[in-house]
């Protein structure tokens, strides 16, 4: 019986240690404590820390790059860190978004006089978390990342702390968003309990024999119900509009585009790697069958929910906060598809399109959100339709780049929206079954139903006329590179897809054992 | 020279864009807005000019069966590449298109009064989408510039339409996309169907085409059947065909002239040359099953088109419901899989584009002059303005289809195809095609009643409206810009030879691969036989 003590006193001597595995997320997070720390002693300086911030996230990009290139990180935490291309296409985007958040916020943070420092700490944390849930091949991990970004955004959503509707958001995230994670807890304690082990490859291998079937078809099914949560999907998605319109316009889109795609990453990574169909495995089967019914109905639901009720709408961001449930929908259409793939490429192939839509549609819809910032004025006041009518000539630049973000979150060709629709939309037709065929006709039916709300905003900027008076707003430096970044982005993406699409479905050179 | 020559096709879709660049350009260096319409002018007429290049080099075929192919890559994960190139089918549309741009620019030269340097971009841009529908033998990027081609009209409708501009731009955009998007998944489904087949996935329609011509590609059970549905719907309601028509009045009237001009001429077209170059060769089986489908709809079309352009009080309304009409000839000549009628089809396809077009046009000269279009304003203009009626009175007998102008030979290449068809069943008391063929033939009765019903009221007796007696006779630009039209209605009624020539290797193939190929798998002398 000296063999597992020996392996013991190894492990705490050398334990499997690798700062290069993580280290993008270290220097994202260090950033954060720098911009925290440095806030505390000058704090009148609103500058500093979103610089700081920007140059954690350079280095991270560049770091991430590596990573996918000749840079081997060695060991592995044990299996808890997966070094996959679904972690770094993902990873990639969250780094996008918070950059683009931190462009897009100055106007606000000058505006509103916000605590600069403690805005961009907070942003960087998330992005920590977000990462985080990209890279944790653990249970465990995952969710530690997703409290950590939870916390955070439920911060950010009330800091504009004067205003009700603020309040009001964050209170309502907090509550709901507490109950989803422990939803989500609840879900990865069952299927540990019937697996054995937290880590998802382990789980993968174990699926096949668990202890108890039922146990895990009950922690899958909570799992799906946390995760729903964060990605905000129709039927749990009631949280999203409010919490979206009583936000800080800045950190809506932030919230649009990031943590929906780490809750993205996590929920694919749990559910593609985790339950996994294995052939002739009867409990497999079930579970498989049980998850892939539940997320192609919530695809369903909301794309349909989405679209019909933003419709309705007569503010610009709640229109924005229910095509965000909409846009949820169309991505679980190619996360359905990497569920049905039948070979490990398709898979990877299948997962890479999930990632580069939530690029696309991050990059869409931040730009978007910038000019809904710029133009809301102080506390948000102009987010109404009718703020928008006529101003199409008197703005011409920013109403014609708005325009195109509608025809990109619509997915018009040559746009971002368009590649990122195609490649969602492959992987669920290439399984050739029924069913998959049936939901994508319904996503592309859903398309033709959002252009009625796209088109709306493009109709009252240019086809009505304004009655009262209304200035062109000066565009500050900031904005103009978020803006610049996001309209290169949206024709790159749609032009040039080809280099973003193999880049993400390209694994990196060295894929660590998982243990 | 030779650089011209092998990218051609690039060049006549790029150049247009390039006027838009410089368009925007000048206004932002010299804000000369009274220049903007000739520096426009300038890049359509060069385009047209260059488009003449492929008529004169018609008949240098590629192995495929293409002229002036080129083939792109564009992105290598999913294997799509601009493959270009044009055949039979396609040669006059481009030059159609071409044509008609410099005739609707002129069309404007004193209409549009606000936002010009916009609306000239969008007609640019419209112009490099639409030859990119017609040029395109790469089925993502075909859909990609049947899309494209939305933005610009739905500008051009919204911003420089009528009152109820917003209604008919919005329901003009969902209902064209509604249709073109059932068309993507049919897309991606093609290339993943090629992919397990053949092992390769493509996009490329030439390489799909000759995979089914051989065998290699073969649809299982209701496949083909469902493909064929949504390739056809997203065409039928582009064409538009009878139950989906409802956007076309609305978009037609709202339309600023220009606008309407385009979507008679050019628009419409891609709805009838997809069904040709798509539908037919890729599901030959489905296409002969459900051509007695389309050939009822074509016959509903043309008399509903008829009897409502017949109440119509309005006259632009009118000639946008007499497009429903004869859209519903060239669906009829299309789907009796005849080389006649196919031949009428396409011959008819560029006969609706010049007289519909000149027929916008002409409304519009009447529209700037009295800013109505009511036909019960109006009374007696010929005593007036006898050019303007003169020249009314013949582009309306070439869309009646009068002997001797372009739209006898379409109708009755259509009519006679029909009548030869063997596609609609034939029993011993009912020969089916022949009373399809009557059927139609009532919708040319109909036309002269409701055009030569408005012609009366509008253009003859005694001048009714005092408003009208001061109004002055057509411009010497207007009648230049006119004059081509006419001129082309006579000759291509006089002489269709050199353009039923063309056309006719390629409606051959087409008719045969529907005919007489048995489920795609015969390999027999289709257009892409290597």
């Amino acid at each position: 019986m000296m063999f597992p003590l020996t392996l013991l006193v190894t492990d705490l001597v050398t334990p499997n240690v690798s700062i290069s595995s993580i280290l993008p997320e270290l220097v994202v997070a260090l950033a954060g404590i720098v911009a925290m720390v440095y806030d505390s002693f000058f704090p009148k300086d609103r500058r500093v820390t979103g610089i700081v911030s920007l140059i954690g996230l350079l280095i991270a990009g560049v770091l991430l790059a590596m990573m996918w290139g000749d840079f081997q990180p060695v060991g592995a935490w044990n299996g808890m860190i997966a070094h996959d291309n679904l972690r770094l296409g993902f990873s990639f985007v969250f780094l996008l978004v918070t950059a683009m958040t931190i462009l897009v916020s100055t106007v606000w943070v000058e505006r509103e006089n916000v605590p600069s420092g403690e805005y961009h700490a907070l942003l960087m944390f998330a992005t920590f978390g977000m990462m985080l849930m990209a890279s944790g091949n653990d249970l465990v991990i995952i969710f530690l990342g997703l409290e950590t970004l939870s916390i955070a955004t439920y911060v950010m959503c009330g800091l504009r702390r004067g205003d009700l509707k603020s309040n009001e958001s964050a209170m309502k995230y907090f509550i709901l968003g507490s109950f989803a994670s422990a939803f989500l807890l609840y879900g990865m304690a069952l299927v540990y309990g019937a697996t054995g082990s937290t880590n998802i490859t382990e789980i993968a291998a174990r699926v096949a024999n668990a202890n108890f079937p039922a146990l895990l078809l009950v922690g899958g099914a909570m799992m799906v119900i946390g995760f729903g949560f964060k990605v905000a999907t129709a039927p749990f998605h009631i949280w999203t509009p409010d919490v979206y319109e009583g936000a800080p316009t800045p950190v809506t889109g932030f919230m649009a585009a990031g943590p929906k795609a780490a809750a993205f990453a996590s929920f694919v990574r749990v559910f593609v790697l985790g339950f996994p169909l294995i052939a002739g495995v009867q409990a497999s089967g079930y579970l498989h069958d049980s998850w892939m019914t539940a997320l192609t109905v919530m695809a369903i639901l909301s794309m349909t929910v989405g679209n019909i009720v933003a419709i309705m709408q007569t503010n610009v961001k709640r229109m924005l906060a229910y095509s965000s449930i909409a846009h949820a929908g169309y991505a679980m259409v190619g996360f359905i598809g990497a569920g049905a793939a039948k070979s490990v490429v398709e898979r990877d192939a299948a997962i890479a399109s999930v990632a580069f839509y939530m690029l696309t549609y991050a990059i869409t819809n931040l730009g978007a959100f910038a000019i809904v910032t710029l133009l809301g004025q102080k506390n948000d006041r102009r987010t109404e339709f009718e703020d928008y009518n006529g101003i199409g000539f008197k703005s011409p630049a920013l109403a014609f780049t708005l325009s195109l973000f509608m025809l990109s979150l619509l997915g018009l060709p040559l746009t971002a929206g368009f590649m990122g629709k195609v490649m969602v939309f492959r992987p669920a037709l290439q399984a050739g079954e029924p069913m998959l065929t049936l939901l994508v006709v319904i996503a592309v039916v859903n398309t033709a139903i959002s252009a009625y709300y796209y088109l709306r905003l493009i109709v009252v900027m240019f086809f009505r006329e304004r009655t009262s008076d209304w200035s062109a707003p000066k565009i500050p430096a900031p904005i103009v590179v978020a803006l610049v970044v996001a309209v290169v982005g949206v024709l790159y993406l749609g032009i040039f897809a080809g280099n973003v699409i193999d880049r993400f479905s390209q694994p990196p050179p060295s894929g660590i054992a998982s243990k | 020279m030779d650089f011209i020559s092998q990218n051609l096709l690039t060049i006549l879709i790029l150049f247009p864009v390039f006027g838009a660049v410089a368009t925007l350009a000048h206004q932002m260096f010299w804000k000369q807005e009274s220049q903007l319409k000739w520096v426009t002018l300038g890049f359509t007429i060069v385009n047209f000019l260059l488009s003449l290049i492929l008529v004169a080099g018609r008949g240098a075929q590629s192995a495929n069966g293409f002229l002036y192919e080129s083939n792109t890559p564009w992105i290598k994960a999913i294997n799509t590449n601009f493959h270009f190139g044009v055949d039979g089918l396609s040669l006059w549309l481009v030059v159609l298109t071409t044509f008609i741009m410099p005739i609707s620019i002129l069309s404007t030269w004193h209409a549009v009064e606000k936002r010009p340097t916009a609306f000239y971009v969008f007609l640019l841009l419209l112009e490099s989408a639409m030859i990119g529908v017609f040029v395109s033998l790469d089925l993502l990027v075909f859909y990609l510039f049947f899309e494209a081609s939305l933005i610009p009209m739905f500008f051009l409708i919204g911003i420089w339409g009528g009152d109820n501009r917003i209604y008919a731009a919005v329901k003009f955009f969902i209902f064209t996309m509604l249709g073109s998007l059932l068309m993507l998944v049919a897309i991606i489904s093609l290339y993943y169907l090629h992919l397990d087949q053949t092992g390769v996935g493509t996009f490329d329609y030439v390489t799909i085409l000759h995979s089914l011509e051989v065998g290699k590609l073969v649809f299982a059970g209701s496949t083909g059947t469902l493909l064929f549905l949504a390739f056809a719907l997203a065409f039928a309601i582009k064409v538009p065909l009878f139950p989906f028509h409802t956007w076309l009045p609305d978009a037609h009237t709202e339309a600023p002239t220009a606008g309407s001009v385009i979507l008679a001429a050019v628009l419409l077209k891609m709805g009838t040359y997809g069904l040709m170059r798509f539908n037919f060769p890729l599901f030959p089986d489905a296409s002969r099953e459900w051509a007695f489908v389309f050939i009822i709809l074509g016959i509903i079309g043309i008399i509903y088109g008829a009897l409502v352009a017949m109440v119509q009080p309005d006259v632009k309304r009118l000639v946008a419901y007499s497009s429903v009409a004869h859209m519903g000839f060239v669906i009829i000549g299309m789907f009796s899989f005849t080389e006649w009628g196919m031949q009428g089809a396409l011959y008819q396809m560029l006969n609706h584009g010049i007289s519909t077009g000149a027929l916008f046009l002409l409304v519009g000269f009447i529209y700037e002059r009295r800013h109505t279009r009511q036909i019960s304003e109006f009374g007696g203009l010929a005593n007036v303005m006898p050019i303007y009626a003169t020249i009314f009175v013949i582009t309306a007998m070439s869309s009646v289809g009068l002997p001797f102008l372009n739209g006898f030979v379409g109708e009755f290449l259509i009519m006679i195809g029909m009548w030869k068809s063997a596609i609609l069943p034939v029993s011993a008391t009912a020969n089916w095609n022949y009373i399809s063929t009557m059927l139609a033939g009532t919708g040319v009765i109909f036309a002269a009643v409701y055009l030569l019903w408005m012609i009366q009221r509008v253009f003859f007796g005694k001048v009714t409206n005092e408003k009208n007696r001061t109004l002055s006779d057509l411009s010497w630009r207007e009648i230049g810009l006119i004059a081509p039209l006419l001129a082309l209605m006579v000759y291509m009624g006089v002489y269709p030879r050199p353009f039923l020539d063309t056309s006719e290797a390629s409606v051959k193939a087409v008719q045969e691969r529907v005919m007489h190929q048995a489920g795609g798998t015969v390999a027999k002398n289709g257009p892409s036989e290597k």
